[in-house]
């Protein structure tokens, strides 16, 4: 295959399985979850390549791709204004494609286990998922950025629309309305851009942005300006990702979605709040980014401590995982708002080790809500008398979420809170406070649900089977590898980082 | 005579034609005020193609073509309100809600 | 010692061989631990000999890259590393086959030496780590072994409150290691020990972050080894099988705190006032634990109590500058302790209850696990001879050398509160009429007793790798080559030796007045001052503070963010939504349904176009 075209094939592979889909008749159950499946597994597949390409020492630049696609002039003739094709990649957005072909095989299988009504329509809406997200990550192009970041979000509000829980269209509009104001404040921020470039490109927009004077297009982009689409371009990702006071909507879609989307959801969607602040706040406004660093630093810390205490006096176990998504994001701006090459590289860790810590978690989920039929704390209680191996991983995920070494959350702590200590120990000390919150809240939760007397007869509860081990161990397998030999990430974040740091001024 | 004349006539005919159309509950009349409306059209365009910056024979063809637009339309729309009348036995826009949706 | 770094690797290997195969295997998989233990305690004790003839050992990889700085993972053996690697393994390897008896018929028997074998591992890795970032990670480790261990009898609530406990309490103290660790990487530019110890001896540290970090550092070693105020969870943590207790919470994972000071002892040393904080609380801890341990009703508390108190003084002698009395406490500790520990566990396995109340009279029914025990509480009490007498002995010449006179004599009413508890106990359950409600009273397999007759000859012997009498091998070898750890052996004044002589007699003729003889009524102290009985009885109270500041406090402040989440947020987010609500019912009367409304809107619209294509020609400038 030609290597520009992996990535189109990457990303576009799940529509190929919506094509399918749609001649296979609705009642055929089984052929739909197989087609739905498979559909994901050419992404992984060429996801994979493309992580061993690299470490066989393929430069990822070859797998760049540019079309011409939409040209028009400037009413006043001042220059072309060009949209075109563009999809590239480089080390962290290959780290995050992986994690997205990944996750999203899983919670393919695991939607094949939990789901229990009309897989024809949801297998399409998640394949489109599917390509959305892809997509976002391998857009080298604000425009093309923002169609694929819409594209995630339809599919979305349908699956928790329609096959979520009890409150799932409250949900699912809380959903759509907090995602579309933060497109919406991303769009403006983004043709603001295009306009006063001419250009859409993210590397070429690096540079103009870095350099002073006119832009191609022959206007000016003030101080003022810059801020101000910082601003926008902080308020969109913050609803994503999502930073306090913008988190309404997120712990919502945790309790009523289905498990399967959750997984993709806390695993891969959330994310992209991190990546565009990363990709467009760092590496585009870094001076700004730098002003505003102690602001962001103090809100992951407040991120970090409000999620962790909500999380203390949940009763139900999805919200004790809402807001400990919440509070795992803090450290995200943790090591974001440290400005420096460990507080970026904690950051980055942890938004992988979080997608898969989240997806484990939610899996776990599915899997014993199927058996027992509640996700209440106090109802549950003494499950590894019933289902010891569900326990078993339960407790696993747990620990891997409240940082335990050799485990990929003690990775990303560890460098996050490693960069902070350096620029601002003392609001670092407070936000150390959040370790121990995060053992607390979690070893209550995990314990009142695992251990302590039964609460309920077992017998006749079969515990996993053996295609539920699949996600389990992959998930659990991929936490402890990060954990154990974290170069397996840094190595190709390197480049990405460099880069990054030189834009800061290399600190 | 130059040409704020006829675009004057246009102006008042696309006025009336307007106003018919928005006013009006009896659906014939908003069927011929579309009617004027559509005249108004032709009779800037025949003005512009003589009296214009750039006259052309095109603006007449073009009105030709408008009549004949006209002309079609106005027998599907009368044959859709026959159909209409005939089902419902009432030519009052406001009482043909059916389609509407009631929250 | 080059191999050395395979020596964790057997446990590891059996904890995953357990955790797959232990279904099929079940009792058998005591053969997988017990077989692994054992090739680790060969191979340990290899590297030690090994180091007794050559220098320290060190081997890293790059573990992780950030910027310019390289973390690195490897090992090294250094004579403390080396000591506390056979320590470990042999105690892992006994503790291994006593299970072989203690457990048999237990349900979850492969879990149970799996996670012997996670701890086990977890535990090596962390004594022979070169750097503080991979002891750290060890650290938390068997932190981990030892919650899941607490927690093996998952079912019954004491259990998981005890298991809970351990963990949040020993995270408590881990956090101030992170932090104590992460501002020396920022000061130093590395986490090796070596840089550590050569930036502080070329004084690129400012004093004050010297006893910053070094505090910082001791709240883990306080958490880990169950040091006053993160005690109480180390008691608790009985509730976990008798064996885990032998292991975890006696001989190793607990002293883990004491090897963390005893690593980074010259980064202790270069502050006075570190030093003197690590005095302090061990003082404290000693005697505090030991009054508690005075009167305790359950076996294994009294024995928990007189851990924390043991590790107490061995954070005294190091806060004492008395690195060798420390590191060779923990030595002797470890061997006698266990031992106590499996002999108690041998004693609850035949009358089936803790209560030494309930127990009594049971010389002549357990001929071996008597005498053990006996052993074991002479050389805790530091009768002479015994290993714990050199010890104790070793501490107190520190204590006493290093000027603390205070804290000097609060450790000798400690080791007379010692000596007095371990003999109550021992004549509760040993001597006397039996009190228990089982009939038949059978002493324990082979394959729990042989394990014990080992620890009681190394609790008799261990102590004569240390003597001011015959030579002090063990503490020359520690020091060798290294002036920051201090002199092998403190000279100090004779009496010292006799004083802590008579002391333990005393305690020892005390308990025996009491509850051997019975020439003094058992009930005097609750007679006579109920109020002193009930503090000590209930441990000072400080589970109780604890759950009434530190926990009503957490909750409270997690109502308020509840109060903030529904209220304040909520109740913004409902605000703005009524706002858009307003405007599109408002929006809404235009969407009447009718077209030519929708029709005059439309013109309107366009008219308004018109009148600003108009009034801008149809560019609006910006």
């Amino acid at each position: 295959m030609v290597s520009s075209h992996v990535l189109t094939t990457l990303v576009f592979a799940p529509l190929l399985g919506i094509l399918i889909l749609a001649f296979i008749p609705k009642t055929n159950e089984k052929l739909t979850k197989i087609v739905g499946f498979l559909a994901t597994v050419p992404s992984l597949v060429l996801a994979l390549t493309l992580y061993f390409q690299y470490k066989a020492g393929t430069s990822l630049e070859n797998y760049s791709l540019k079309v011409d696609w939409i040209q028009f002039n400037d009413f006043l003739g001042k220059g072309l204004f060009a949209i075109d094709f563009e999809l590239g990649v480089n080390g962290f957005t290959m780290i995050m494609l992986v994690l997205t072909a990944v996750l999203g095989t899983l919670a393919a299988l695991a939607s094949a286990l939990f789901i229990k009504k009309e897989w024809k329509g949801y297998f399409m809406l998640f394949l489109l998922l599917l390509t959305g997200m892809l997509g976002v990550f391998a857009a080298e192009n604000l425009i093309l950025f923002f169609i694929f970041f819409e594209i995630t979000m339809i599919p979305m509000f349908f699956l928790i629309g329609k096959w979520g829980y009890a409150e799932k269209e409250k949900a699912a509009y809380s959903y759509l309305i907090y995602n579309g104001l933060g497109s919406a404040i991303m769009l403006i921020a983004f043709i603001v851009l295009f306009a006063k470039t001419g250009t859409t490109n993210i590397a070429a927009l690096t540079d103009i942005l870095a350099s002073d004077g006119l832009t191609p297009v022959g206007k000016e982009i003030g101080e003022g300006l810059k801020v101000g689409l910082f601003i926008a371009l902080l308020v969109a990702f913050g609803i994503k990702l999502p930073i306090l006071p913008l988190h309404t909507w997120m712990v919502r879609v945790h309790v009523q979605a289905p498990p399967s989307i959750v997984m993709v959801h806390a695993g891969v969607l959330l994310k992209i709040g991190a990546y565009g602040l990363i990709r467009f706040g760092m590496e585009m406004f870094p001076e700004q980014f730098e002003s505003f660093a102690v602001l962001i630093a103090v809100l992951g810390v407040v991120n970090l401590l409000y999620g962790a205490f909500l999380a203390l006096i949940q009763d139900d176990f999805k919200m004790v995982l809402a807001y400990s998504s919440i509070s795992h994001m803090g450290i995200v701006l943790i090591g974001l708002g440290a400005l420096n090459e460990a507080g970026l590289q904690g950051a980055i860790f942890q938004v992988v080790s979080h997608g898969l810590i989240a997806a484990l978690l939610f899996f776990l989920v599915g899997v014993f809500y199927e058996r027992l039929g509640t996700t209440i704390i106090s109802k549950l209680g003494g499950m590894a008398k019933g289902l010891p191996i569900t326990a078993g991983f339960i407790l696993a995920a747990a620990m891997a979420s409240l940082g335990l070494p050799g485990m990929s959350g003690f990775v990303s702590e560890f460098m996050a809170f490693l960069g902070l200590f350096k620029e601002l120990p003392v609001l670092a000390a407070i936000g150390a406070l959040g370790i121990i919150l995060t053992a607390v809240y979690l070893l209550r939760a995990v314990l009142a649900m695992t251990f302590g007397k039964a609460h309920r007869e077992f017998r006749g509860t079969p515990d996993m089977k053996p295609v539920e081990y699949v996600p389990a161990i992959v998930l659990t397998g991929l936490i402890i590898m990060i954990g154990v030999y974290p170069s397996v990430l840094s190595m190709p974040l390197e480049t990405t980082l460099e880069t990054i740091m030189l834009g800061l001024g290399g600190r | 005579m130059t040409i704020s004349g006829y675009l004057t006539l246009a102006l008042i005919l696309f006025a009336i034609g307007l106003y018919g159309a928005l006013t009006k509950r009896n659906i014939i009349v908003v069927l011929i005020s579309i009617e004027l409306m559509l005249n108004a059209v032709n009779v800037n365009l025949v003005a512009f193609s003589k009296y214009g910056i750039m006259p052309s024979i095109t603006g007449q063809v073009f009105a030709i073509f408008g009549m004949a637009i006209a002309a079609a339309e106005v027998a599907i729309g009368i044959a859709i309100l026959i159909a209409l009348y005939r089902n419902r036995a009432t030519v009052n826009i406001d009482r043909i809600n059916s389609i509407k949706d009631e929250f | 010692m080059e191999t050395a770094w395979i020596i964790p690797l057997f446990p590891l290997a059996s904890f995953v061989l357990l955790l797959v195969f232990g279904k099929k295997l079940k009792e058998s998989s005591a053969y997988v631990g017990i077989a692994m233990t054992l090739l680790s305690f060969v191979f340990a004790v290899v590297a030690l000999v090994d180091r007794l003839q050559s220098p320290t050992y060190k081997a890293e990889a790059v573990w992780l890259t950030i910027g310019d700085v390289q973390l690195t993972a490897g090992f090294e053996i250094n004579p403390l590393n080396a000591l506390m690697l056979v320590v470990v393994s042999l105690v892992s390897f006994l503790v291994h086959t006593y299970s072989k008896g203690y457990m048999h018929g237990d349900d979850r028997f492969h879990i149970f030496y799996a996670y012997l074998g996670l701890f086990t591992f977890a535990m090596l890795g962390l004594v022979m780590s070169p750097n503080l970032l991979q002891t750290y990670i060890f650290w938390e480790l068997v932190g981990l072994g030892s919650f899941l261990l607490i927690g093996f009898w998952f079912y019954k609530e004491e259990a998981k409150a005890a298991a809970k406990k351990a963990f949040i309490m020993t995270r408590i103290g881990d956090v101030g290691l992170l932090i104590g660790m992460i501002l020396l990487f920022w000061q130093v530019g590395s986490l090796e020990y070596d840089e550590i110890f050569r930036a502080v001896e070329e004084g690129t540290l400012s004093s004050g972050m010297i006893t910053l970090t070094a505090l910082l550092i001791f709240i883990g070693a306080v958490g880990k080894s169950g040091q006053f105020p993160l005690h109480s969870w180390l008691p608790d943590a009985m509730e976990g099988p008798t064996p885990v207790s032998a292991l975890i919470h006696a001989a190793t994972m607990v002293a883990a705190g004491v090897y963390l000071v005893a690593a980074l002892f010259p980064l202790f040393t270069a502050s006075e006032t570190a030093l003197l904080t690590v005095a302090v609380i061990g003082a404290f801890t000693a005697i505090f634990a030991a009054s508690i341990g005075l009167v305790q009703k359950d076996i294994k508390r009294v024995l928990a109590y007189s851990t924390v108190s043991q590790l107490g003084y061995m954070m005294l002698a190091l806060g004492s500058a008395g690195y060798v009395a420390g590191v060779f406490h923990l030595t002797t500790h470890a061997f006698f302790k266990a031992l106590l520990f499996l002999a108690a566990g041998s004693v609850i396995h035949a009358v089936a209850t803790q209560n030494i109340e309930k127990m009594g009279g049971l010389w002549k029914k357990l001929p071996l696990t008597g005498p053990l025990f006996l052993i074991g509480t002479m050389a805790i009490s530091g009768v002479p001879l015994l290993s714990g007498f050199f010890s104790k002995d070793e501490i107190l010449l520190a204590t006493w050398a290093s000027g603390h006179t205070v804290l000097f004599w609060l450790a000798v009413i400690a080791a007379f509160f010692t000596a007095f508890y371990m003999f109550r106990l021992f004549f509760m359950v040993f001597a006397g009429e039996s009190r228990s409600e089982v009939k038949e009273v059978k002493e324990s397999p082979a394959v729990m007793t042989v394990p014990m007759v080992i620890l009681g000859l190394l609790a008799i012997f261990a102590g004569y790798m240390n003597t001011p009498w015959f030579g002090t091998f063990l503490g020359d070898w520690l020091v060798e080559g290294n002036a920051a750890l201090g002199p092998a052996h403190v000279e100090g004044p004779a009496w010292i030796m006799y004083v802590v002589t008579a002391i333990s007699l005393a305690g020892i003729l005390l308990a025996w007045l009491i509850y051997g003889k019975r020439s003094i009524s058992r009930d005097w102290l609750t007679a006579k001052v109920p109020a002193l009985y009930n503090i000590l009885y209930n441990k000072y109270y400080v589970d109780e503070f604890y759950q009434y500041t530190v926990v009503k406090a957490t909750f409270f402040v997690s109502r308020v963010v509840r109060f903030v989440e529904v209220y304040i947020v909520g109740g913004a987010v409902f605000l703005i939504s009524g706002i858009v609500k307003v405007f599109s019912t408002l929006g809404s009367w235009m969407q009447n349904g009718q077209t030519q409304m929708y029709g005059a809107v439309a013109a309107v619209g366009l008219a308004l176009l018109v009148v600003i294509y108009a009034l801008t020609g149809g560019y609006i400038q910006w």
